[in-house]
Order: C-alpha cells, then structure tokens, then sequence
C-alpha cells in the first residue's frame, strides 16, 4: 500500500470504530424488523410467510383510518408555522414584557408531552374549566365534548400539538431573527414601510430555509412522534373508537396488545420507509438554512 | 521475670491449626443451616398497581420462607405478558409468573411456556384458590388463583332512597332497571354510568352483560371462531340494551370524558345512581360512604343460563416450563395458600385471598363479606372478556361501547363491527383458531 493510499484510508478508519457500534445499535434491529415483517412472528419468532403481513395491514380499513388521521394531523402545520412566526416577530420587536412572553411561550416545550396531555385532557373534560368558562360566557354551544366525542378528539389532539409544538418554531424562527441585518429593517422603516411590507417583503424571504426546515421537522414530528399526545388524550386507546388512533398507535397496538409482532414490524418498515422519503427534504432545507445564515 | 509468654513455633502452629478448625467448623456450620436456601426461585409478578399492600404481602412471604430463596421482580403493566414470553421463548422464565386470567395467560400455554399444575400443586390447593375455568385447556390447570376481583353493579343507597326507591331491594330485571332509572332521573338524579374515555367500562359492561344470552363460556369463544356470528341478534341484545340507556338518557352526560375510576367515585360521592365496580374497592367506598353502597348483578333481559350470575375473576399466580425445579416452585404457591398466609394476605392488603378456606369472621365490614359470601363463595363465572382476543378487544370490545355512549353506533352496528372484526382477527391469526377451538371444548365442560 502506497502512502498516499494509506492517507486516504486513514480518515475511515477512525471512524469505523463508531460506524460498527451504529451499524449494531440501530443498524441490527433495523434488519430484525424487516426480517419480522415477513414473519408470523410468535413470542420472538415465526414461520416465512412473505408479504402476508403487508396484505393484511394495507386491507384492513383500521390501517387506513390511522393513516387519515395522521395526514389529518399534518393540518395542524400551517398553523403552527403562522402563529410561531407572528409570536417570534413579536418577541424580536422586544413588545413591552417580551422577556416575561418568551419564558412563557418555551414552557410548554420544556415540559414532558405527557404531563401537558394530562392537564389539558382534565381541562377540555366534559365538566372541566373549559367549558366551565364557555358556559359562564354564555358560550354553551361551544362546550364540545372534547375528548369524549369522536367528531371533536382528533380536534383537541391538534390544538395540543399545535400548542406545544409551536414553542419549537417560536425558538427556531426567533434565532433567526436575531441573525438577519437589522440595517435593512431600519432603512425599510426609514422609507416608510409599515409592519406588514416589513415582515412580507424583508422578513420571511430571509427565513425561507428556516422556515422549510421547521415544516419538514414537523411533518416527521406528526407522522412518527405524536404517540404521547394520542396516549393521553385518547385513553391510553387511540379512542373514543378510533377517533385518535394514528399509525404509531396502530404499531404499539399490534406489539404489546395484540401480539402480532409481525404486523407491527410491517407496518414500522412501512413508517419507517415514509420518514425516510422525508429526511432528504429536511437536509436539503438544513442547507439552506446554513446557507441563509452565511 | 518478663510475664509475657513468647510463642514458641509449636505453639504458633497450634494456634492456628486451632483457628483454621474454627474457621472451617463456623464455615459448615451456617452452610448446613443454608442448605435449604440453596433452592433458588424467581418470581415475576405484578398486582401493587391494583392491590396496595401486595408488596408487603409478597416481602414478608419471600422473608418467612425457609425452604427457598425467592428473588421477586414486581413487573410493569405494559410488559407482564410480552416480558414473561420473550423470557421464555430464550429459556430464561422465571420460575413462577404472575398470570393474567384467561387468553392473558392461556397464549403462554399454547406456546408452551407454562407447565399444567395437575399433579405438581396439590389438588386441595388448586380447588381451594378457584383458578377459574379459563386456566383450564387440555384437561390441565395452569394457574393457582391469587386474589379475587368479584365483579358487580354498584348503586348509591342514599340516592335510592331520595328517589323513593328500595335501597335493599335494587333492580333484578331490566324493565325494574329502566323503571328505577326514570324514577331516578325524575328526582333530577343522573342514573347510571362512569366513565368511559379510557375503555375499560365498556369491557366491563361486555363481563356483565353479554353472558346473559350465553349457556357456557364456550358459547363466547364460538363467536371468534367464526361457529356464532355477533350479527345474530342475540349476540349483541347487551349493546342493543345500552343504546337504550342511551337513548332514554339515563347515562350520564360526561360519561364520554371520564376514565373508568373516577366514573365510579360518583357513585360514591353521590353524584350518579348506579355504576359498575369492583370488589378491591368496595372496602374504601363502603368506609366513606357509611356503608351506602349496595351492590347486585347486573339486572337480566337475556335467556341464557349464565344470566344473573355473579361473576368473580381471579388473579394468578403459574409454573413456567423454564422452571428447573417446578416442585420447589409449586411449594412456594402451596405456603402462600397457608392459613397462616392467607390471614397475613389480608393483613396487608385489606382485601380477600383467593382461597374458599379463608376465614371470614377478620372481615369487619358487613358489605365486604355480603360480597364474598354472595359472590365468591357461591356459584360464580369467570370474566367473560378475559376470552376476547386482544385483537377483538381494542377493535370492537371497547369501541362499541364508547361510540353507543357518544350516540354514534346502535347495537346492530355494533354487532356488524365485532362480527367484522372476529373475521379480521382469524385471518390475522390463523395459528389460534384451532386452539381456540380446543379451548371452547374445556370452557363448555362441566367443572
């Protein structure tokens, strides 16, 4: 081997130590659930039986109701985006208590999912505050039954989605802000652009990659990480019915309550396979975000 | 003269030969008086989350016994099954497993993780503890029965009497159900229900009602077999008759919102007439409201012969296949079912051992030994939803009952749906049918 030859190795080999250790923390059981998705799988193995697990999981109307509901959730993204956009100009115009606002807007993403589910879930009960104070204001018709009605609880899950998941976009979008030049704002301001013209037309082209890369991260949150809102609000069930059960839900389901490990891998290979389409969006808006910031 | 003694060589090897023979008769000694713990059993269980005091219980147990060692493991709730069978399917069980009743642990049997308990576990014992009907498969047992869970319909004697009804004499049929509700409703008291947001009072309501057109539990696990079919109006009359709750507006209006336990303190706090509950809380709830909550079962309409009988479940305790001394293992199940045990149970958790034998006369309170007289000590069925396949559970068991709370599904829907969904549950699990099919043979024998 020729000096030179071993230079160009010498890079790989420093980090292949780590690459083996990844390659069997998430590389191994990666395969094992493709393996298992082809299985009928009875407590840690099973008999081959091809793309039966598949067949089932896509003929079976539960699945499909999962995915809607899902895609369903992915409605709360716009308005997540809008209501982190309008808060982070807010506070970057520092608005008299913009300290005291900031603290309190990232709360809500430093608490555990499950303890903001909890309280949200004694707040939107039936007889709980919220509606207490809907029916103190006279406001009866819109004391909904919040979680106990399959027309209304995939409703509520996104409000608390859109509550809590907001407090990302609100601490993304404001570290972005505090990046851009501020002399293009003032001269702006100087030549009489009102509030809106200012944020249209020099703001948000400036935050376009960050912009893209929060959506992106909130398309992946909502279609592979809503399993503790879903939990609590819909009675550890994906209920009432299965007004709140999403895919996630649907996996956990197959693993721990019905015993098909089987149909739970499949239907992980086929998350999986969808969140992987997604990551490529999200480095490309990665990029873009770096490059903005350059 | 110097009076201290030198040691000579001889001496010193005098005294040490002595030391070493006292070391080595201190060491025989406490290895003869270990001998018996050199037995060693693993025990995984779980039930603190729904008894308190277990845990006491299980320590003073494991300390009192001397004819082994008993390494506890007090299992979470999400992984008591998936746990204990992924131990097993790697040979490394422990030796006695807590066990849910019915498929809970009978899918561990037709895996062959559990050993039968026939012949290893005394026969008195096995009778005595009433591991119920679905531990039987093959005519074998596989669990000995741990503690009971007497399963009825509550009510709030106050409001009974408020509303001008018999607080002694609750409803036995349904007619005497639907009158009494609007008797109730008329004295602007909300009848019946809880709380159903978490599901498990729709599970519970299946356990009372849908044995009621049933003659054995074998019948039910013809309904997943595909041999009965829920569309068939008998099948589903029990959600048919809770539409007509609903539809009377005798339920109560949160219900949809409310998890199962805090569905149940209305009763106990005088805000809903009658409910569903369950025997570990009685004691609590007859303590707080002055002994003001009756219990019954749950008023007939159907025409099967298990209509109106109580239903007991049953906690237990089995022998996995794993076990490299399953006599060991089965002495420590007998010792626990010892009257000296039996008392000390109840000692620490204040509720009923499973055992016929156990001594009533320590249960101070009239409403708790009405309950086990009544239910546990005369004939009784097992929890009915124990036989569901989990499949079946999530899909329609809970389902059905929260969309008929809420008013979007009738009973026949409701039928549809869980005839649907024994369907899906075969073609998702063609390897169970047959078992379940040798199961119904059991279930629908006589005990």
């Amino acid at each position: 081997m020729t000096a030179l030859q071993s230079q160009k190795l010498k890079p790989y080999l420093y980090v292949l130590p780590l690459i083996l250790l990844l390659a069997f923390v998430f590389g191994y059981p990666l395969l094992r659930i493709f393996e298992f998705s082809f299985k009928l799988v009875r407590g840690i193995d099973g008999p081959w039986i091809g793309l039966r697990n598949y067949e089932l999981i896509l003929g079976q109307s539960l699945f499909w109701e999962s995915v809607l509901h899902n895609i369903q959730l992915l409605l709360a993204i716009p308005a997540m985006v809008v209501i982190s956009l309008l808060i982070s100009i807010l506070l970057y115009e520092r608005i008299t208590g913009w300290k005291l606002y900031r603290i309190i807007v990232f709360v809500p993403f430093v608490l555990a999912i499950p303890i903001i589910a909890v309280v949200m879930k004694r707040m939107f009960q039936f007889s709980g505050p919220v509606n207490e104070v809907l029916r103190w204001l006279s406001l009866d018709f819109l004391a909904l039954d919040w979680i106990g009605s399959s027309d209304v609880a995939l409703w509520t899950v996104m409000i608390l989605i859109v509550w809590r998941e907001s407090a990302l976009g609100i601490i993304l979008f404001l570290a972005r802000l505090l990046s851009l030049d501020e002399s293009m704002l003032e001269a702006a301001r100087l030549e009489g652009a009102n509030w809106w013209q200012r944020v249209w037309h020099i703001i948000l082209p400036q935050m376009r990659g960050v912009i893209e890369f929060y959506v992106v991260v909130s398309v992946i949150t909502i279609l592979a990480a809503v399993f503790s809102y879903v939990y609590v609000v819909g009675g550890g069930r994906g209920g009432p019915g299965t007004a709140t059960m999403v895919i996630e839900f649907y996996i956990f389901n197959a693993l721990i309550r019905t015993s098909l490990p089987g149909i739970a891998a499949a239907a992980s290979v086929l998350l999986f396979l969808v969140s992987v389409l997604l990551i490529f969006p999200m480095f490309r808006a990665r990029r873009r975000v770096r490059e903005e910031e350059a | 003269m110097d009076s201290r003694r030198h040691l000579s060589r001889r001496d010193l090897l005098k005294t040490s030969a002595m030391l070493g023979a006292g070391s080595a008769l201190s060491g025989l000694l406490p290895a003869f008086a270990a001998q018996a713990q050199d037995k060693t059993l693993d025990m995984w269980w779980w039930g603190e989350q729904e008894l308190p005091g277990l845990q006491k219980f299980v320590d003073s147990s494991i300390a009192g016994y001397k004819e082994a060692t008993v390494k506890p493991m007090l299992q979470d709730t999400a992984v008591v099954i998936s746990q204990f069978q992924t131990a097993a399917a790697a040979g490394k069980a422990p030796d006695i497993q807590y066990l849910w009743n019915g498929v809970y642990h009978m899918e561990s049997v037709w895996l062959g993780y559990l050993k039968g308990l026939k012949g290893l576990v005394s026969d008195d014992v096995l009778t005595a503890s009433n591991p119920t009907a679905l531990s039987r498969f093959g005519g074998d047992i596989y669990r000995v029965g741990w503690y009971p869970l007497p399963m009825f319909w509550c009510y709030n004697k106050t409001l009974f009497e408020k509303a001008g009804l018999d607080p002694e004499a609750p409803p036995a049929t349904w007619d005497a159900l639907l009158a009494a509700c609007e008797k109730l409703k008329t004295a602007g008291i909300e009848p019946l229900g809880g709380g159903i947001q978490d599901g498990y009072w729709s599970e519970w309501y299946i356990t009372h009602s849908l044995p009621q057109n049933l003659d054995t539990l074998g019948e039910a696990v013809e309904l997943f077999i595909g041999e009965k079919d829920f569309r068939d109006p008998k099948y589903h009359e029990h959600w048919t008759k809770l539409a007509e709750l609903k539809t009377r507006g005798y339920l109560n209006k949160d219900m949809s919102s409310l998890e199962l336990y805090p569905g149940i303190d209305l009763v106990a706090a005088g805000k809903l007439a009658i409910g569903q509950s369950i025997g570990t809380r009685l004691p609590a709830d007859s303590k707080a409201t002055g002994g003001k909550i009756g219990y019954m079962t749950m008023p007939v309409f159907g025409k099967g012969k298990l209509a109106g009988v109580p239903v007991v479940d049953v906690q237990g305790l089995g022998i996995s296949t794993n076990a490299e001394d399953p006599k060991t293992a089965a002495a420590f199940l007998e010792y626990l079912h010892s009257p000296e045990r039996l008392k000390a149970f109840w000692d620490a958790t204040g509720w009923i051992p499973s055992n016929k034998n156990f001594d009533t006369s320590v249960i101070a309170d009239a409403s708790v030994r009405g309950l086990w007289e009544n239910w546990g000590l005369k004939p009784n069925i097992s929890n009915v939803t124990n036989l569901v396949p989990g499949q079946f559970y999530e899909r329609a068991a809970i389902p059905t009952g929260q969309q008929i709370v809420q008013g979007s599904m009738t009973g026949e829907q409701a039928g549809e749906l869980a005839s649907n969904t024994a369907k899906e549950w075969r073609e998702f699990n063609p390897d169970m049918v047959e078992n379940y099919r040798k199961w119904a043979l059991d279930l629908s024998a006589p005990l």
